[in-house]
């Protein structure tokens, strides 16, 4: 059967289109929110929540934009609104003119053939993760989005509900911030081996 | 003039560091990327830092107990397999 007819069943309340439609996207919702959240239980807190919203919503699931579309605008919500309770202290962002003032004045240290850099180190995943989550919400949703669900520009712009344009600016902004930050860890390491 | 030139180029590749690498904007730039080493450490370095996140991706098999949690919430309890 195909989607849109699980939808009108589902609509109507009939309980297996709904079981269908979790069955479906319950994985994929789960690990958006755990990789926007970086914890199972509020990641299992969201993926509920998704489902209860889709359930009060559904009516108004008018097709205009896919169901995949809306579902994850649903859960990306969600996970943001849970993010920003947190009350985390993330990192600030350069200005776009300063940045590229700066990145016009260092001088940079090439570790990406440096063998020493590759996950079997646990202390390389730990810094991954201390970068991803000095991310802020806006920069994190969208890094999450692009990069590592791997959803296109237009896709990730429709989840937001922001521009193509902001889309690209905020991605280029994460990975910039990511960077800088692994760098300085992996520069020193670099470094270091040159001096012994 | 040659500040100018330079900085008009790091200005033009931070521009498109917003867009997949494999875009024909990423591709156009490539030629004068590889022109200036440091643009291209800076560009390579980039593109490692994304890969290493995206290798480090947190994802996994939703758990069965978390499934049935939410068939359970939502009131789907008939649909609770116990295989």
């Amino acid at each position: 059967m195909d989607e849109q007819k699980i939808i009108e069943r589902a609509k109507q309340g009939d309980k297996a289109a709904l079981s269908q439609l979790v069955n479906t996207y319950s994985e994929r919702i789960f690990n958006l929110a755990l990789r926007i959240l970086r914890r199972k239980e509020d990641a299992e807190d969201i993926l509920q929540e998704t489902f209860l919203t889709v359930i009060e919503k559904l009516h108004t699931f008018d097709g205009r934009s896919s169901f995949f579309t809306w579902i994850y605008r649903i859960a990306t919500n969600a996970s943001l609104m849970r993010l920003r309770k947190k009350k985390l202290v993330f990192q600030d962002l350069a200005e776009d003119d300063d940045y590229n003032d700066s990145v016009e004045s260092r001088v940079f240290i090439d570790w990406t053939q440096d063998p020493a850099v590759n996950l079997y180190d646990q202390e390389v995943k730990m810094k991954i993760e201390e970068a991803v989550n000095k991310l802020s919400d806006i920069y994190r949703s969208v890094f999450v989005l692009r990069d590592i669900e791997g959803l296109s520009i237009k896709e990730t712009s429709a989840i937001l509900n922001i521009t193509e344009e902001n889309v690209k600016i905020r991605l280029r902004r994460a990975r910039q911030f990511l960077r800088d930050y692994l760098s300085e860890y992996f520069e020193e390491r670099v470094i270091h081996k040159n001096e012994t | 003039m040659k500040h100018n030139h330079s900085r008009e180029r790091i200005k033009k590749m931070c521009a498109m560091l917003g867009e997949d690498f494999d875009s024909p904007a990423c591709q156009s730039m490539q030629e004068q990327i590889n022109a200036c080493p440091n643009c291209k450490v800076y560009y390579d370095t980039i593109k490692k830092t994304v890969l290493l996140c995206q290798e480090n991706d947190c994802a996994e098999k939703l758990p069965k107990e978390v499934h049935n949690r939410l068939l359970h919430i939502l009131d789907l309890d008939q649909f609770i397999s116990n295989k």
